[in-house]
């Protein structure tokens, strides 16, 4: 991966192929997610984290809060998922964006990797890991390590950003 | 028809506000340009809402009328801001 820099009005980026694949993979599994039924999804800690609840300690505002907000709010995520994916080059290449593709990509990642973390159990100390293919817990460490991936990538992309606008003052 | 007491009639006038949380995913360099992003903070402010929201647990984001507190709330989890709105305290 070559991390997302500024050029001009854009934001480049270039992914492997294997990068790409993993990108389009993640993107399949979090779309399955957003049109689960919350009914049988119940308790998914993953769906819960992605459509919080909005009021900490009412149920009654949280359930108001739910029924006026969350239909927009999955389909806003199904919206920015199906951007992003038009930008992932297929077989990997560059990735370029505009702002508006910027912002879905930020919180579309966003999205994978609090789906991710929270799957992973991530807290604020956890670490990298030492991959380790053949040893104890490999495809947790791969997890963790397609994690930390996403986390550089996202990271890339805020900077370029920011910096972007920094520009514009 | 009650009458309001005081006491009521303070808790009505009290403001509502949107309330951001800790969050072992989020960056801190995301939390602060969506501060940004979406309340037109400068980059300053928000990076002092954004050490409140890691160093305290929660920062208050916005003030206002409940229903603004309700859009503010849904712009968060937009974003993927770990976010409520409540009366404020």
């Amino acid at each position: 991966m070559k991390p997302f820099r500024r050029k001009g009005d854009q934001l480049v980026a270039r992914l492997v192929d294997a990068e790409a694949d993993i990108v389009n993979l993640l993107l399949d599994q979090l779309e399955q997610l957003l049109v689960a039924d919350a009914a049988d999804s119940g308790g998914d800690p993953v769906l819960a984290r992605l459509l919080p609840s909005g009021h900490a300690s009412d149920p009654q505002l949280a359930a108001e809060y739910r029924e006026l907000t969350e239909a927009g709010l999955r389909s806003g995520k199904a919206d920015d998922l199906a951007m992003v994916r038009a930008t992932v080059p297929p077989g990997g290449g560059e990735v370029r964006l505009d702002a508006e593709q910027a912002r879905a990509w930020l919180r579309t990642t966003n999205d994978l990797r609090l789906a991710m973390g929270t799957r992973l159990g991530i807290t604020a100390e956890t670490e990298p890991p030492e991959i380790d293919p053949s040893g104890e817990g490999a495809d947790d460490d791969s997890q963790l390590a397609v994690y930390y991936w996403l986390t550089a990538v996202q990271g890339s992309l805020i900077d370029a950003v920011a910096a972007g606008r920094g520009d514009r003052r | 028809m009650p009458e309001t007491t005081t006491e009521e009639q303070s808790a009505l006038d009290r403001p509502w506000v949107t309330v951001v949380w800790d969050d072992p995913v989020n960056l801190m360099t995301y939390v602060t340009f969506v501060l940004q992003e979406l309340f037109g903070y400068d980059e300053a402010t928000a990076t002092e809402l954004m050490l409140q929201v890691h160093n305290e647990g929660k920062a208050i984001v916005s003030s206002g009328p409940r229903e603004r507190m309700e859009h503010d709330t849904n712009r968060l989890h937009a974003y993927g801001l770990w976010a409520t709105y409540q009366r404020d305290a």
